[in-house]
């Protein structure tokens, strides 16, 4: 008879593979519980019932939906020029604010991330614009962009570039939008960036140079392939913060003029909170959901292909 | 699909309607229960209002003080609200089976929102009469004021703190133009005659540094209540008897381009001027009128850390003529019960006593505010500074009233008020005429009324 | 990239990094241009924060910082902001740094739609959410308190969290935690024991960049809190919103300026331990 050696836990293992194959899906599983758990729990209803009034005649008296009405509310918000002119307004701002800032962001990283005394003080500097309010941050930048009473329309006129109507014209509003938006969100990216930049590993840096590669070569075939991963990270970050950007807007422009800086969050906020329309702002609601669920999947695939060659 | 949802409505429905007809049963065993409404020393009553966040706090600190002299054993707690939210929350918290607050403030267009949504207790029910002293005499208020929180008939709240559109004036600036100081009697005609005259150089550097007029032209829902003043006081009104839009025929459309023309003479970049930065305008001393709300007075003219005009610089008086009367506009705050308040008695205590003669004579003396008594006005104002102010304010009150000078009353008038707001954006922007811009108005605003 | 550069080397090999570092101190000047033009206008009294043309030289003022601190209940706003920022933030770091590191690492069925769903859900706008969270918290009798809003804040952050870890955590070896599971290690204590210590510096930033973000919300503050959870933001909110006086931009700026500091005193203490924890990441690395 010939007796079987196996070591304490090769035999427990073998006792039991299904209550270990349990416990190792649990403990995998656990990283996983807590942020599914929490978003499922306070996400849920909310979204139901958005989506349940964007399909209904919605009642002030009980807040609520009352009546199937199908599609009544979507024909409604495709009809209305007000929400077609907001979403080109917001595709607009997102098509100039997010390069802006992603590049801005990581270029200003690299140079703070020189080695030197002051670079903790200079990096924790650079978080403030974050941290002020958005309805400030706007009147600041209403007071420094005004023709009147403007800092930087004195600068602009000591270079001879005279009157410029930062909120009265169309383009220069929407200009002034992505400069506010672009002055309060590059740091976050340059938070991360730092992060990133810091977490590099120096050896494979070190024996580039010691093999002679020169600073563009490396930057072209280490450093960003290595930083692919959270330059697309923080794209979509910002992305998504981008799309519900709708304070900056209020308080800069107002939303205007004329409409021209009506982002499509702005326009949801005031269906809501000023008209009181909250059926079409959940169809509205959705609408961009929808849409934002898209571009966000075509943005995943294009950075996993990304990560994958790199 | 259909089916299986109207019956998860109607059943949330029923419940609700259980649930609350369960909460008004409990709430009137409770009212009868309570023998004395107004509090006892051992059991005072506590009494919620929600009100905007701009004056909450004074209320807390100054006001409710002084009522508790009267009512020492009611328990005022004011929460305070950014206005652009409190439309939203007052409804919120109003709708819910049982409502946060007992008193609600309410902006002028709001109450008819509100009461269609039953939030609202009629303050001249047989009920509330019990409540209501002799002396409190609702004649004495003036017409426009407390028509503000009327509605379909009912009265629903008091006016607690009146505002109205001014036309404010630097009379160095008109002095320097040589131009007459514009009296009352000033017409629209004669003020576009002048302001060409307004906009000058007052330091001889060769560079206008002052202008004639400055006042909301940015894309905001208040903005198009200055193109309404120009409009009722040519005649013109928003709706017309039968409740559709009656705004987009000539007398509209003039109003609409005059308010546009005083673009030309208002500062560099005032076509994104609001509330704040034409105020700012005003108070440094740089345009000759300006058209805002008669709150602002204070701090324009009295208060030399946030301006640098004297009260002997300031005039404030109503708007220009029209054809028809002068102009003015109607901004009141009301204070209104809710009509599932556990203690309304002792919210109404709160509201009577600060729109009766007595109190609004405190408020107005104590805390600036502007009274809607016929009898406060016509009496000797307590701060010299307020002598012109009540005179206008008297003024306006007549011209609102026979011209029906406020915005649309109806449950979806924000609602209006916002595609007002756009359209007449639109047209300041240059982006459509002023026929379109007020034609697609109506087209959406009647949709929107029906 | 930087250390051959930066040893000291020859004076030309001195005058690159020299320009870096003028050009980052260049940058940080115009971005903090706003701030200070903030903070001064806060030490002004109204009517000389708007004249033509802007001032430097003006009688300065401390008003604004008293007046307001009574009126808007500026001390109680801040304590509620600092807790709820706090709370969620940790919240968000925790749950979200784990589910970052079950899509990097682990392989699981589903994981990876659980997380692009989790990432989508931050395509709802928040207006949308706001109100049906509210009558939710109402019908459990849970508004107007701290940790309603916490909660609030989490659906918000961990999605962001979560998917900025993965990236972190992406970047990292794959050996790392193997050769400690093999010794007998746990999942769980390979990730806080190994995992964590060299992720510090992303950690920290996410961390920071969650509470910034919680520090500053404005609309779920709105519709959620009453009084005694209210936050900074609906102070300010109010003040900018003021109908009847006009908007009191002294006020404004000095709420602006107190708002500021909390957060610049946490980022420059959290500095200390980026730097600490690079360095120990670094020699581990």
């Amino acid at each position: 008879m010939a007796t079987n050696t196996m070591t304490a836990g090769e035999v427990r293992r073998a006792r039991s593979p299904v209550r270990s194959k349990l416990m190792d899906a649990a403990s995998r599983w656990a990283f996983m519980a807590p942020a599914a758990i929490i978003l499922a729990a306070m996400l849920a209803y909310p979204i139901i019932y958005t989506v349940e009034i964007s399909f209904a005649r919605f009642d002030l008296m009980t807040f609520s939906a009352v009546e199937f009405v199908g599609w009544e509310n979507y024909a409604h918000v495709f009809d209305d020029y007000r929400f077609w002119s907001s979403m080109r307004v917001t595709l607009i701002y997102l098509a100039f604010a997010l390069p802006i800032q992603i590049v801005l962001g990581f270029g200003i990283a690299y140079l703070i991330n020189a080695l030197w005394r002051g670079r903790g003080a200079v990096r924790a500097l650079f978080i403030i614009p974050m941290v002020v309010a958005p309805v400030v941050a706007g009147g600041i930048w209403r007071m420094i962009l005004d023709p009147l009473w403007g800092i930087m329309n004195w600068v602009a006129g000591l270079f001879g570039v005279d009157g410029l109507d930062w909120f009265g014209d169309p383009t220069l509003a929407m200009a002034s939008i992505i400069i506010i938006d672009t002055w309060r969100w590059t740091p976050f990216v340059i938070l991360i960036a730092t992060a990133a930049l810091l977490a590099l590993p120096r050896d494979i840096f070190e024996a580039a140079e010691i093999d002679g590669a020169n600073w563009w070569s490396m930057l072209w075939s280490i450093t960003l392939p290595l930083l692919v991963p959270i330059i697309a990270a923080t794209f979509v970050v910002r992305w998504l913060g981008a799309v519900k950007m709708f304070d900056i807007a209020l308080a800069a422009t107002y939303g205007g003029p004329g409409g021209a800086t009506n982002v499509i969050n702005l326009f949801i906020y005031e269906e809501a909170f000023r008209s009181l329309r909250f059926a079409e702002s959940a169809a509205m609601a959705v609408i961009v959901l929808v849409l934002t669920m898209v571009l966000t999947g075509i943005f995943l695939i294009g950075t996993r292909r990304l990560e994958d060659r790199y | 699909m259909k089916q299986l949802f109207g019956a998860v409505s109607s059943l949330s429905r029923r419940a609700l309607m259980v649930s609350a007809s369960a909460a008004v049963i409990a709430t009137m065993t409770g009212m009868v229960a309570q023998a004395e409404g107004l509090g006892t020393p051992d059991k005072p009553v506590e009494v919620r209002m929600i009100a905007n966040e701009a004056f909450a706090n004074q209320w807390q600190t100054l006001m409710v003080p002084e009522f508790n002299k009267h009512y020492p054993n009611v328990k005022v707690t004011i929460d305070g609200v950014p206005y652009v939210e409190l439309l939203a929350k007052s409804m919120l918290d109003a709708t819910g089976p049982s409502p946060t607050y007992d008193i609600i403030i309410a902006d002028d267009p709001w109450v008819p929102q509100l009461a269609s949504v039953g939030a609202l207790l009629d303050l001249r029910s047989e009920e509330v009469k019990g409540w209501t002293s002799e002396d409190f005499d609702w004649d004495d208020f003036n017409v426009a004021p407390l028509a503000a929180s009327e509605w379909d008939g009912v009265q629903y709240g008091v006016p607690v703190r009146s505002n109205m559109l001014m036309m404010f004036v630097n009379k160095s600036l008109y002095e320097k133009a040589g131009v007459p100081v514009p009296t009352p009697k000033l017409t629209w005609d004669e003020f576009l005659e002048q302001a060409p005259k307004l906009v000058q150089d007052t330091n001889g550097d060769g560079k206008v540094d002052a202008w004639a007029i400055d006042t909301y032209f940015v894309r905001e829902p208040l903005t198009p209540t200055i193109w309404q003043t120009i409009m009722n006081s040519n005649g013109g009104s928003l709706l017309d008897e039968n409740g559709k839009p009656a705004f987009n025929n000539e007398i509209g459309v003039a109003a609409l381009e005059t308010h546009k023309k005083l673009l030309e003479f208002a500062p560099t970049g005032a076509i994104s001027h609001g509330f704040s930065e034409s105020l700012q305008a005003f108070r440094q001393g740089m345009v000759a009128t300006h058209i805002n709300w008669g709150s602002v007075f204070k701090g324009s003219a009295i208060d030399a850390a946030t301006t640098t005009l004297t009260p002997e610089q300031v005039g404030i008086q109503v708007l220009p003529m029209g054809s028809k009367s002068a102009g003015a506009h109607r901004g009141i705050w009301s204070g209104a019960v809710s009509a599932k308040s556990e203690n309304p008695e002792a919210a109404w205590a709160v509201l009577q006593w600060l729109s009766s003669k007595e109190g609004e004579k405190w408020h107005s003396a104590n805390l600036g505010v502007f009274p809607a008594r016929k009898s406060t006005l016509a009496a000797e104002p307590s701060e010299p500074w307020l002598v012109p102010v009540f005179d206008a304010l008297q003024q306006a009150y007549d011209a609102a009233g026979e011209g029906k000078m406020w915005r649309i009353r109806h449950p979806r008038s924000d609602a209006a008020q916002q595609v007002l707001a756009d359209e007449h954006s639109r047209f300041i922007a240059g982006q459509v005429s002023a026929e379109e811009a007020l034609n697609v108005a109506a087209e959406k605003i009647e949709k929107i009324l029906k | 990239m930087t250390s051959l550069a930066l040893s000291g080397g020859t004076r030309k090999s001195r005058f690159w990094p020299r320009v870096r570092i003028a050009a980052g101190l260049l940058a940080c000047v115009i971005f903090l241009f706003p701030v200070f033009w903030m903070v001064l206008s806060s030490f002004k009294a109204q009517r000389d924060i708007f004249t033509v043309p802007p001032t430097l030289f003006f009688t300065p003022t401390l008003q604004h910082y008293f007046e307001y601190m009574q009126r808007a209940d500026i001390s109680r706003r801040m304590i509620n902001t600092i807790i709820v920022a706090a709370g969620s933030g940790i919240i968000s770091i925790v749950a979200g740094g784990m589910a970052g590191y079950a899509l990097a690492r682990i392989r699981l069925r589903g994981a990876g739609t659980i997380g692009v769903l989790i990432l989508l859900s931050r395509g709802v706008p928040p207006i949308a959410l706001a109100v049906p969270m509210f009558l939710v918290a109402r019908s459990l009798g849970v508004t107007d308190q701290h940790i309603t809003l916490i909660l609030a804040y989490c659906t918000f952050l961990i999605p962001y969290v979560m998917w900025l870890m993965r990236g972190f955590f992406l970047a990292l070896p794959k050996e790392l935690e193997e050769s400690a599971m093999i010794d007998g290690c746990s999942r769980m204590g390979a990730f806080f024991k190994i995992i964590v210590p060299i992720s510090m510096p992303g950690i920290l930033s996410t961390l920071i960049f969650s509470m910034i973000l919680a520090w500053e919300e404005l609309l779920f503050a709105l519709v959620l809190t009453n009084r005694y959870a209210s936050t900074i933001p609906v102070a300010i909110a109010g003040i900018a919103g003021d109908t009847v006086n006009g908007a009191n931009w002294g006020a404004l700026t000095a709420v602006g300026t107190l708002t500021v500091l909390p957060v610049v005193v946490f980022a420059l203490l959290v500095q200390k331990w980026l730097i600490q924890g690079l360095a120990d990441g670094a020699t581990k690395g």
